[in-house]
């Protein structure tokens, strides 16, 4: 089996609601193995997102830990946590999170000012990422002129530039049709392997057990089942 | 993220948002300008106190007129060495002036000549030497203004010294005007005795009429040869000196400076030729004596001041004499306090459109986070920091003041020219010397700049705090 990228412990996150705490995640344990597509299913407000941005180090757990390639998240500073985010993970959004008044190509282009690329190499770089996504005559589009398959591809190609060994998709195909979605989770997918691994949420059982090596249901901030599916392993 | 990055997302951000960033960016405009031109006062005061008005030391001038009102004392002789008695008062001397007319070659003009004795011309108010030297009193040298020069179409002031002129005063002639009384050159004192009727000789007013006829007649022929039948008085000079001219209107320099004792010679050679003289002359019954008027009374006398005399001290002692005093200083003390409260207006907008600028600017930083919350927490979600989120709308602010800083600037500099041209239009009318009141050296361009940039970013350092705070899991989620 190939090596463990990314581990969660116990992983929990809490919030003070008055008197009452909204167990957002409650000990939650995984491992994200290296070349791995993890789909995280589960209906809505079950955690999903929540344990995502953790994972992202964009967010701080109440309990537990999540560690990477053997080193734990809340041992980093925000310095060091930002540079993870930048260097080590690409996230997607349900709602792609682009910037509007950015073409496709200066929004792919913002993930390189914080790896430290020069600004000579960016946009080269940047164009050179939308083509590889099919969307080499879409670079001076702004969002709003784009389809939202097209968003979601330019969103997939900020998150693929500064080539992060981490994918984090929250919910891709939220927003889109079904042919859309299926070539989105079908680009996901192919994008496992060459040392990068993939964990994305969706409340789309079907299309997860279509593509996902592994599927976990979360619950009330609980996993509640796991499903492997080996044949959607390459090797296998 | 690099400085570049800041500065370019800082000002893509103002771009987009034209029309508040425009009118934040005309508060700092506003603040700026007012602070920009307060302090060019400032600096040119100091600039024009250090070197324009000590040098042609005004400071230490002081101008002394008969009073105005009343039965005014003259300001003769006897007055001049009174006044060069008061304490403070090193030099006074009378303005003692002559039309005169000098001769250059072939050329002649009529130009305004005064006598000054030597220590005068030692005072810093005459020393503005251009070429040459000062006269030495009775050497049969002589010194000049450069308004001469201009007269008599001169280039090279160096070139002037050495050269010989002739200076000639006119004066009354006193023996035709008594010739012309009795003799009448119109000859017909005849025909006029013949046509006279003897019948009404007695009757009333007739004879009186006569009289009166023949009493403006005479008096008319009289003053015809005073003043037309002149005399000429002239003493060849060699120039041994050019003198910077000007001066303010009340004091000024004539272009022709006379030795005193050529001064003597030129008033006892009779009575001048002017007008105006003859009012005194005649009041003092002195109209028919042949030398110059006894009691000279002069209508300017000019005091010269210890350097740290008080001027008011002076001036009270003037007043008590019976005359009026004039101190260039204490003219200037009345523009410099009209100038202050102009200031003071200036640092007053100055300060609340500071402040009303510096509230815009948190103003539109702050409505600028609400509405860029989603591209907060996107930059957060790329790996910047929340320092990074802070620097960037640090940077925005500080571009907001920087940008209005340089229109400020632009601002003051033409409200600092207006005002200096206004200033000037009050001295030109106040009669003091004209003078730069304003300056906008770079420093000040500098100051002001950074003033501008740092109220700024204060003023944006709460919102960018509050923007670096912005949780990134509540920006991205979903709406
Ligand atoms: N800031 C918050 N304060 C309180 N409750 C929150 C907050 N954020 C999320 N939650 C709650 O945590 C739970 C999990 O949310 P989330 O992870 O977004 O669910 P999912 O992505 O699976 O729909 C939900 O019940 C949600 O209401
Ligand atoms: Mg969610």
């Amino acid at each position: 089996m190939s090596e463990v990228r990314l581990s969660c412990f116990d992983l929990s996150r809490h919030y003070e609601r008055g008197p009452q705490t909204v167990r957002a995640l409650d000990g939650v344990s995984l491992e994200l193995r290296e070349g791995e597509f993890l789909a995280l299913v589960g209906s809505s407000g079950s955690g999903k997102s929540t344990l995502l941005n953790l994972v992202a180090g964009l967010d701080r757990p109440s309990k537990g830990d999540v560690e990477v390639k053997g080193r734990s998240l809340s041992d980093l500073n925000q310095r060091d946590l930002a540079n993870y985010r930048a260097r080590h993970t690409g996230m997607i959004f349900q709602s792609f999170n682009l910037i509007g008044h950015y073409s496709a190509l200066e929004n792919v282009a913002l993930a390189l000012a914080f790896t430290g690329t020069p600004h000579t190499q960016r946009a080269e770089q940047a164009r050179a990422q939308l083509s590889e996504l099919g969307l080499s005559d879409r670079v001076d589009h702004r969002p709003a002129d784009l389809s939202g398959g097209e968003q979601q591809r330019v969103a997939i190609a900020r998150a693929l530039v500064t080539d992060p060994d981490l994918l984090f998709a929250d919910e891709p195909t939220g927003n889109l049709d079904q042919d859309n979605s299926q070539q989105i989770v079908e680009l996901l997918a192919g994008l496992c392997g060459k040392g990068r691994s993939v964990l994305m949420t969706t409340h789309d059982l079907e299309l997860a057990g279509r593509y996902a090596h592994r599927i976990l249901r979360l619950n009330y901030g609980r996993i509640e089942d796991e499903r492997e599916l080996p044949q959607n392993r390459r090797e296998s | 993220m690099s400085f570049r990055d800041l500065m370019r997302m800082a000002l893509g951000s103002l771009h987009r948002q034209k029309l508040r960033s425009s009118l934040t960016i005309s508060g700092v405009v506003i603040a700026i300008g007012a602070f920009v031109a307060m302090l060019s006062f400032g600096a040119g005061n100091q600039r024009m106190i250090a070197d324009q008005f000590d040098d042609l030391g005004l400071f230490t001038t002081m101008l002394v007129f008969p009073s105005a009102t009343g039965d005014s004392l003259q300001l003769d002789e006897a007055a001049v060495d009174r006044l060069s008695e008061i304490n403070g008062v090193r030099l006074a001397y009378p303005y003692d002036h002559f039309d005169v007319e000098v001769s250059w070659g072939d050329t002649t003009v009529s130009v305004g000549a005064q006598a000054l004795p030597t220590a005068a011309l030692q005072t810093k108010y005459y020393t503005n030497l251009k070429a040459g030297r000062l006269s030495d009193e009775g050497s049969g040298t002589i010194l000049v203004t450069e308004e001469l020069l201009d007269h008599l179409q001169v280039e090279d002031a160096d070139s002037f010294i050495g050269q010989n002129i002739v200076v000639a005063v006119k004066s009354a002639s006193f023996d035709s005007a008594v010739a012309r009384l009795f003799s009448d050159p119109d000859g017909n004192l005849q025909d006029r005795f013949a046509s006279m009727e003897m019948d009404s000789l007695w009757e009333d007013g007739y004879l009186e009429g006569i009289l009166r006829q023949e009493l403006n007649a005479g008096t008319k022929r009289f003053l015809d040869g005073y003043l037309n039948a002149q005399a000429l008085t002239e003493e060849s000079f060699e120039i041994c000196g050019v003198i910077q001219g000007g001066g303010s209107r009340r004091n000024r320099i004539l272009p022709v400076i006379l030795p005193i004792e050529t001064a003597r010679r030129f008033d006892a050679a009779g009575p001048s030729a002017d007008p105006m003289e003859l009012v005194p002359r005649i009041m003092q019954g002195e109209i028919f004596s042949r030398s110059p008027l006894s009691g000279k009374s002069y209508s300017q006398v000019t005091l010269d001041l210890h350097q740290y005399a008080s001027h008011r001290a002076v001036s009270d002692s003037v007043e008590s004499m019976g005359f009026e005093a004039f101190s260039f200083a204490s003219q200037f003390e009345e523009i410099r306090r009209v100038m202050l409260f102009f200031n003071m207006g200036l640092g007053l907008v100055g300060l609340v459109a500071l402040v009303t600028a510096a509230l815009g600017i948190a103003n539109t930083m702050v409505m600028s986070i609400l509405e860029r919350r989603r591209e907060i927490g996107i930059l957060r979600s790329l790996g910047a920091q929340p320092r990074d989120i802070r620097s960037l709308f640090l940077v925005e602010s500080g571009a907001i003041g920087a940008l209005g800083s340089l229109g400020g600037i632009l601002l003051g500099w033409l409200v600092a020219r207006a005002a200096s041209m206004v200033a000037k239009i009050i001295m030109r009318n106040q009669d003091v010397q004209e003078m730069e009141l304003f300056a906008t050296p770079l420093w000040l361009i500098g100051f002001a700049m950074a003033v501008g940039i740092l109220v700024a970013v204060l003023a944006g350092s709460y919102p960018a705090r509050r923007a670096a705070r912005v949780d990134p899991v509540e920006a991205l989620r979903q709406e």
